[in-house]
């Protein structure tokens, strides 16, 4: 039971990062699952997964909408890839060693972050 | 132009895969900087590409290899609901700019806490020993 409401409060912090940053929220729930909770590296991708299934982003979405901030045609044409990716990116998963894991998982949110963190400096 | 959309959704699924994440952190830089959207634009888009169950593939290969915690997810699922509600209202006021590098700060956060912890626990696996710390 007390697990279970800590996987909840994993829940709520992982979608407010979600709503705040416009995503999944796996990056949140990931590290809270490996750190936090212990579970190892593939466990933790495996069940944020999971937690993703659902549209757990409605509300945020509708919030969203409301200002005018969703561009649908583009929504509805990534759609597919993403469908087709995740296949493939899980299958290259498998082969990955659970520490390495975390460190590749690691290694590509940095690179992502400064991405967007220093991208708007040229312009 | 449409080709590079779709292009850009197998990449980031790619990463869906490969990560366990919902591939928001690879759709919202790519939108803003190779389509050129404004943050806000980009992650509201980013959020309605992610409400149709595009990880189930994914997930199914994890499930083969039998590590996932159905409990823990469900579970997760229903907090995130209610958290997405938040910091939407949190992020639609914020100017964009501030959003993007407050968005990117937080990224380059969880990746070093990340590295550090994954670096800690090498000693027991032989074979992850020689990667450097943080």
């Amino acid at each position: 039971m007390k697990k279970s409401i800590g996987f909840l409060f994993a829940g709520v912090a992982g979608g407010i990062a979600s709503g705040l940053f416009g995503i999944g929220g796996g990056i949140v729930l990931i590290p809270i699952f490996g750190l936090l909770l212990a579970f190892e590296q593939h466990k933790a991708q495996g069940t944020s997964l999971v937690a993703l299934i659902p549209p757990t982003g409605l509300l945020a979405v509708l919030a969203y909408a409301k200002a005018g901030y969703v561009h649908w045609l583009t929504g509805v044409l990534l759609i597919p890839g993403l469908f087709l990716g995740g296949i493939l990116g899980a299958k290259i998963a498998r082969r990955i060693e659970p520490l390495r894991m975390r460190q590749v998982f690691a290694a590509l949110l940095f690179l992502l972050g400064a991405w967007q963190a220093f991208g708007t400096w040229r312009r | 132009m449409h080709i590079v959309v779709v292009l850009i959704g197998l990449c980031a699924g790619i990463l869906v895969g490969l990560l366990g994440i919902g591939g928001g952190v690879v759709l919202v830089p790519a939108l803003v900087h190779l389509l050129h959207m404004d943050q806000h634009l980009a992650q509201g888009t980013s959020l309605f590409v992610l409400l149709p169950p595009i990880g189930l593939g994914a997930l199914l290969e994890y499930r083969k290899k039998g590590v996932v915690d159905f409990h823990a997810g469900i579970y997760c699922a229903v907090g995130m609901l209610l958290g997405g509600y938040l910091g939407g209202r949190i992020a639609v006021p914020m100017s964009s700019r501030l959003l993007t590098q407050f968005f990117g700060g937080f990224l380059m956060l969880s990746a070093l806490l990340l590295w550090g912890k994954a670096s800690k626990q090498s000693p027991p696996q032989p074979t992850a020993s020689s990667q450097g710390g943080a």
